[in-house]
């Protein structure tokens, strides 16, 4: 444990020192002398940001139920208490026992997105635990990652020992229990790598080397030990009802980004759009019951005490018997005022009886997603979402009461103009129209549409992997042309900036040479990136220039389809070969019905969807 | 029906703020089945109050709630809320209201400890003798910073009738334990921590600022000059 004095000054001085003590309600505490193996999960952000996150409370639940195994937690101190803590040279520790990071067995990471991957860093510093995977010795925990960015884990290659790709309920119990053989016979940590990267969805990073061409571009990858598998197939669990589901969630004293009952509905995604990242490796889909998801509710609310439950998955709206479900929570909780929400609503799919079902206990702000402004853009993007549907929708709302409304959109999609950059506007302004076209008197409230936008990004593993990202001028003139186009106070237009996606698009799809990149914009400084009070543009510039690597060959470069792509080796269960079809179909602007109405044979396997098909 | 009940806050849950406190509380009514009542209107809120809320940091050994329920027996009260509180916040005693007089407007005294380390080793006699001096001088000034609009504006204010006593504990070469009764409410109000800094900027203590440790023992109504606990 960690010296107590010590921790107490440091708490004294900082804002929220809540953040750093554990102790939640359904937190686990074990002694850690009795348990055999030592897992610290982290969410390499803030401690309000991380408790929101489902995967934290299905991973801490399941280590913790088996008997010689503990998980505790760890996330990224905020700089205030970071200073305090160098000051007293307090180490960092886990909530629950305050123990020092660096005595646990492994230090497993959740990659959600790419610009926490200098907090990785910043952790592993103040852990003090050597930053690069080949200077750690017998002493030091194992430092693994997992989460939708390890589908592309090369840019942080060097830091971590080993990857965990896909679902990790079923894979990260295996990995923890062979460990636990190994610790018990004769240890050792590259015998326990050789014998983990046997394991389907785990890629040890330095049993393999990566040869470049001239150009930059990748030759080849080869394996450096024998044995070990070439490519490396996700994990994916098969049916969620009788996958491990928590009954528990650690309950936060400070508010947090989502404070409520979280509870997944379903994984995967049926529509198929090209720039979505989620909706491509969650595949396939598969529904957890009514009757699991209510029994499971009614737990969870009485283990927390929540007075909001939160159905969440890549389109809430999509769940085959959502009328049911939604019925059925109702009915059970209406009495206790426990509210239900959906949070990722889209158009089409839209049902307004549900709509009612829910508003009878809180009405909540709406958001939608068209992504972009125009038909024919939508169509390229394969967002399957008309403008009638938004009309419809927008139309029932007003009169139900509703006068805040949120738009999102991208801009710098492929093949993007400026008459569809302007739909923008123009939808935001329609809307704000069939508001005040409404009689008076049925009109509600003071209205409010804001408009956001954020700067495309292509990631690994969509239809648009191949694309290059639009350039920083180009998304300023973009985003110029709409704000300036909009003059009407009703309507407000925000935008992201586009410094922060230019080296998210190079992260995103880079290779091991960007590690290095990584470490020396840590080390002059870079954290927290993805807070834009943090966000040091400049030094990232600098540090690129410094070492000579080319953002643009990432983030711009439009790559040929025969090109060896950083993240080949990974297999997503999605073939390479439908995503290069469906990239072509994107450029002739047709669209791919929902795998709902037809297969279009995407390579996955255990797909049960019966659209039937014509692949 | 007003159920007036004392509970404690000790070691990290010092560190959870009023409004966190009051979040457990919430959740914990939920998890207990307690039949609170709940405020009217759109955004329906239990309907408890917690007199005096405690700045951050500060332990305590006795706050003050008063609660709106339907009846339940007030053991049954105890006994579910602390299987469901957690470790380090619990129920000490509750008890339903005859006549309803708000807590908050009742509590007109705190008493705390407060532990703290000082530069040097000192005696008792020495210490004592430092702390009763100061104490027995005319007038102990402290600013206060108010705002005003956007501006903040510095007052003085003389706390000396705010103490209603001061006694040494303990000490231990450089570690001090004071224990006092200062004025805690609506009539004039005193925060440990001013005290504390008063104490140091006047003497010759030399108090080590980051290492005072305060805790809250107990809180007081008075009438007619007598002083007495509100349960
Ligand atoms: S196999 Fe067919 S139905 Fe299943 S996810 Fe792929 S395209 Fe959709």
């Amino acid at each position: 444990m960690i010296n107590q004095k010590k921790l107490d000054r440091v708490l004294k001085k900082v804002e929220r020192p809540a953040r750093y003590i554990g102790m939640e309600e359904n937190s686990v505490t074990k002694d850690l002398e009795k348990v055999k193996v030592k897992f610290a999960f982290s969410f390499p952000d803030i401690y309000d940001v991380g408790m929101s996150h489902l995967g934290l409370h299905i991973l801490y639940n399941l280590i913790n139920e088996e008997e010689n195994l503990l998980c505790e937690r760890v996330f990224a101190p905020w700089t205030d208490m970071e200073a305090e803590m160098r000051h007293e040279d307090l180490p960092l520790f886990t909530l629950e026992s305050k123990e020092e990071v660096k005595n646990f067995d492994f230090l497993g990471f959740t990659l959600q997105y790419e610009m926490s991957y200098t907090n990785i860093l910043n952790i592993l510093d103040l852990s003090k635990i050597p930053l690069l995977s080949k200077d750690r010795t017998d002493e030091y925990p194992f430092v693994i990652a997992g989460g939708p960015c390890a589908y592309n884990p090369e840019p942080i290659a060097d830091f971590i020992d080993f990857f965990v790709i896909g679902e990790g309920e079923e894979v990260t119990l295996e990995i923890l229990k062979l460990y636990k053989e190994h610790k018990e016979g004769q240890w050792d940590r590259e015998e326990f790598l050789k014998s983990v990267a046997q394991i389907q969805g785990v890629y040890v990073p330095k049993f393999y080397d990566v040869i470049y061409n001239e150009d930059g571009t990748i030759k080849e990858r080869i394996s450096l030990i024998e044995g070990i598998p070439s490519t490396i197939d996700k994990r994916m669990i098969k049916d969620l009802d009788s996958m491990f589901s928590p009954e528990k969630m650690i309950v936060p004293f400070i508010e947090t980004v989502h404070d409520r009952v979280s509870m997944e509905i379903f994984r995967g995604c049926t529509h198929g759009c090209r720039f979505c990242q989620a909706g491509m490796i969650y595949r396939p889909i598969r529904e957890k019951s009514v009757d699991k998801i209510v029994e499971l509710a009614d737990k969870l609310v009485k283990n927390t005490g929540y007075e909001n439950i939160s159905l969440s998955s890549l389109s809430s709206c999509d769940y085959s018997e959502l009328y049911i479900l939604i019925t059925k929570l109702m009915e059970k909780f209406e009495e206790k005022k426990v509210g239900v929400s959906l949070p990722s609503l889209r158009l089409d799919s839209f049902s307004i009886d549900i709509l009612k079902e829910i508003e009878k206990v809180r009405k909540s702000g709406l958001t939608f997603a068209p992504e972009a402004g125009s038909q024919r853009l939508r169509d390229v993007i394969n967002k399957g979402i008309t403008e009638e549907d938004l009309i419809n929708t927008v139309n029932y709302v007003f009169k139900e009461g509703w006068s805040t409304i949120k738009l999102y959109f991208m801009v710098g999609l492929p093949t993007e103009t400026d008459e569809d950059v302007m739909g923008i506007k123009d939808l935001a302004y329609k809307v704000k129209d069939m508001f005040f076209d409404l009689p008076k008197d049925e009109r509600k409230g003071n209205l409010k549409v804001t408009a956001s936008a954020s700067c495309f990004v292509p990631k690994p593993f969509t239809p648009f992997q191949w694309v290059g990202q639009e350039s920083m001028d180009e998304f300023y003139r973009k985003i110029y042309l709409v704000k300036n186009s909009i003059k009407d106070n009703k309507v407000t237009f925000n935008y992201h900036d586009p410094k922060l996606s230019y080296l998210e698009a190079i992260i995103a799809r880079g290779d091991r040479r960007i590690s290095k990149l990584i470490l020396r914009a840590w080390e002059k400084g870079c954290k927290f990136d993805g807070w834009s009070e943090y966000f040091k543009y400049d030094t990232w510039i600098e540090t690129l220039k410094e070492l000579n690597i080319d953002g643009d060959f990432y983030a711009l470069r439009n790559r040929s389809l025969e090109e060896n792509l950083p993240w080949d080796f990974i297999n997503p269960g999605v073939s390479k070969d439908y995503l290069m079809r469906e990239y072509k179909r994107s450029l002739e602007e047709q669209t791919t019905p929902d795998c709902r109405q037809q297969c279009r044979g995407c390579g996955i396997k255990g797909c049960t969807m019966t659209g039937g098909g014509d692949n | 029906m007003i159920l007036r009940v004392t509970f404690n806050k000790k070691n990290y849950l010092r560190y959870i703020g009023h409004l966190d406190l009051m979040r457990v509380f919430h959740r914990s009514f939920n998890r207990a089945d307690i039949p609170i009542k709940y405020s009217e209107g759109f955004n329906p809120h239990p309907k408890f109050s917690i007199a005096h809320p405690l700045s951050l940091g500060i332990e305590s050994e006795e706050e003050y709630m008063d609660v709106d329920l339907e009846y339940i027996p007030a053991e049954e009260f105890v006994e579910k809320m602390n299987s469901v509180l957690p470790r380090d916040i619990q129920i000490i005693k509750a008890v339903y209201l005859e006549k309803e007089e708000s807590i908050a407007s009742l509590i007109a005294w705190a008493f705390y400890e407060i532990n703290f380390d000082i530069s040097e080793d000192r005696t008792k006699e020495e210490a004592e003798d430092i702390i009763n001096t100061w104490l027995s001088k005319e007038e102990i000034m402290i600013t206060k910073l108010k705002k005003k609009g956007k501006k903040k504006i510095e007052r003085q204010e003389n706390i000396k009738n705010l103490i209603g006593n001061l006694i040494l504990k303990e000490i231990n070469d450089n570690n001090i334990i004071i224990e006092t009764l200062l004025k805690s409410g609506d009539n004039g109000n005193l925060k440990p921590i001013n005290l504390m800094e008063a104490l140091n900027r006047d003497t010759t203590l030399n108090i080590d600022m980051d290492s005072i440790a305060i805790k809250r023992l107990g809180l007081y109504a008075e009438k007619d000059k007598n002083i007495y606990k509100p349960l």
